[in-house]
């Protein structure tokens, strides 16, 4: 057993002075979400392929997320030169606009127009729930390992140390969601990088990254500790109204605005929201930059970020593992960004030369 | 840029690994038993790693000084295709660069840290690994080749690895 590079593991820290606190207002004390008006979103992501060749086809993640306590997906629509259907994965349902373009088409184009409502979330853990335990079946799906979130080995490992000393599940999962703020950070003496998943990133000690990674991370560690997680793969659709400019899509176009969330699922309370990445986020990205932990913005960032988050953000799915329909390529760990393909290539969407695409998010009801 | 890792050696390798048949970003696949009776450093690596990029010039170095005597096969680890393409445009090496897309090769090899590299003798048989950049200018590919043939007769020919390995 390897657990080391570096101390990786500053687990027995871990149940710091947070971790048995409930969430309450800090000295700063702003960033307060709280269930109120549903707010509606139109956001339409418009793609083209850059260089036509060969066999063309595109996948286009659309919301199929409905919560009834902070998000409703109210369809999707779509235009375009190709052939295109909603696919569906079969076993998270996540939805995509899948669409086939027939050889020689020069100017490759889908557009697709989704609704959404979406409001804040909270919940208060220091008092007694009532919601019910998830069924059996649940419970497993939402503790098992995927391609990029094992829960064995190394993780599980972190997992049991991070959460020796917690008794109960809030406690347990607020130690996980400590030491993620704590220790997930770029260490520039860390030479190596992970393979992508989250075992590796534990093995190299590298455990920078963005919220793919970290709150993946987060959620492996929980589940590991046997308590249901998952990620929840979104986008920010509208400025955060409690002042943070790093929490925000602060423009119309929110093509690089893609975030994802964790839930967990704490027995009396349901699935709570948490979210470790935007706190290192604002660490590293609310103005001025770099900010102290101990900087009031990071605290109540930290301090609300364990059961609530704001509604300015589209969820797209819960899904890992997802294969593509009419794909030859490997599954992809999350569907988050448009993907697309010329020939047997998976197209890089990250590259404008290949692949462009804008997303844009209007809001269509005040909150 | 920072140096390669200070501590970093090549240490005893692990034992045996699986074979592999993987394609590069043309299409052409390429076996690790067709490389047998080389001495073949198999590199893992992303684009997106800063260590790797900084690694890889001075992969490409000694697989030009080694004139044959060392082959390289980099492994590009779950990355789009054009990305690796458009990567080595840029930064052309002289060996060939792999597509594990799903990174079945890189766990079969139970890689979890990028870069990794494998230095393996004329029978393919793991002899050296190191779990992160290496400085491969220090090393003097005539003396790794000599020790790491020793144990086969190989009759190896120094012509350059692009032209023979490919499975067409």
């Amino acid at each position: 057993m390897q657990f080391d590079r570096r101390s990786v593991l500053k687990a027995g820290a871990a149940l710091s002075a947070f971790a048995a606190m409930p969430r309450m207002a800090s000295a700063y004390g702003a960033f307060n979400p709280q269930p109120g008006p549903w707010r509606q979103f139109e956001v339409v992501t418009r793609l083209e392929i850059a260089k036509p060749e060969g066999k063309m086809q595109a996948w286009v993640p659309v919301p199929a997320v409905n919560e009834a306590d902070w998000f409703k997906s109210l369809g999707s629509e779509w235009s375009g030169n190709g052939h295109a259907s909603l696919g569906r994965d079969p076993k998270y349902g996540a939805q995509f606009v899948h669409v086939e373009w027939k050889d020689g088409e020069t100017k490759p184009l889908i557009e697709v127009t989704s609704k959404i409502a979406t409001r804040d979330r909270a919940v208060d853990l220091s008092q007694a729930g009532t919601v019910k335990s998830l069924p059996a079946a649940e419970h497993k799906f939402y503790t098992e390992g995927t391609e990029l979130i094992p829960v064995d080995g190394i993780v599980k490992q972190t997992s049991d140390k991070i959460v020796a000393g917690a008794k109960t599940d809030v406690e347990k999962v607020r130690a996980v969601y400590e030491w993620i703020v704590a220790n997930t950070f770029r260490d520039g003496k860390v030479r190596g990088c992970g393979i992508g998943d989250i075992a590796s990133m534990l093995k190299t000690g590298n455990l920078g990254g963005k919220c793919a990674d970290l709150n993946a991370l987060h959620v492996g560690l929980v589940r590991a500790a046997g308590i249901p997680a998952r990620d929840v793969y979104g986008i920010r659709v509208a400025p955060s109204k409690y002042g943070y400019k790093s929490l925000g899509a602060n423009a119309e176009v929110i093509t690089k605005a893609q975030h994802c969330r964790a839930e967990v699922f704490i027995a009396g309370h349901g699935w709570v929201a948490t979210d470790p990445a935007d706190v290192r986020k604002v660490v590293l990205e609310e103005p001025p930059g770099n900010l102290a932990i101990d900087n009031p913005k990071v605290v109540d960032a930290r301090n609300t970020l364990f059961g609530a988050w704001e509604g300015n953000w589209l969820a797209y799915n819960f899904g890992h593992d997802i294969a593509l329909p009419g794909s030859k390529g490997p599954k992809l760990g999350f569907l988050m960004y448009p993907q697309a393909e010329c020939g047997p290539s998976r197209l890089d969407c990250l590259d404008p030369d290949n692949v462009k695409y804008t997303i844009t998010s209007k809001e269509l009801t005040g909150a | 840029m920072s140096p390669p890792s200070a501590a970093a050696q090549l240490q005893p390798a692990p034992g045996p690994q699986p074979s592999f048949i993987l394609p590069d970003a043309r299409g052409e696949r390429f076996a690790l038993d067709a490389q047998r009776g080389h001495v073949v450093i198999v590199h893992f690596f992303a684009t997106w790693c800063e260590p790797c990029r900084e690694e890889l010039p001075a992969l490409n170095r000694l697989a030009e000084r080694s004139n044959g005597t060392i082959w390289v096969l980099a492994i590009s680890v779950d990355e789009p295709d054009d990305r690796v393409e458009r990567f080595f445009r840029a930064t052309p090496v002289r060996f060939p660069v792999l597509l594990d897309r799903d990174r079945a090769v890189a766990k079969s090899w139970n890689v979890t840290t990028l870069p990794s590299s494998f230095v393996l003798d004329a029978d393919l048989k793991p002899r050296l690994a190191v779990e992160t950049d290496f400085a491969w200018d220090t090393v003097d590919p005539r003396t790794l080749a000599g020790e790491l043939s020793a144990t086969t007769q190989t009759q190896g020919t120094s012509q350059l690895q692009e032209d023979k390995h490919a499975i067409r």
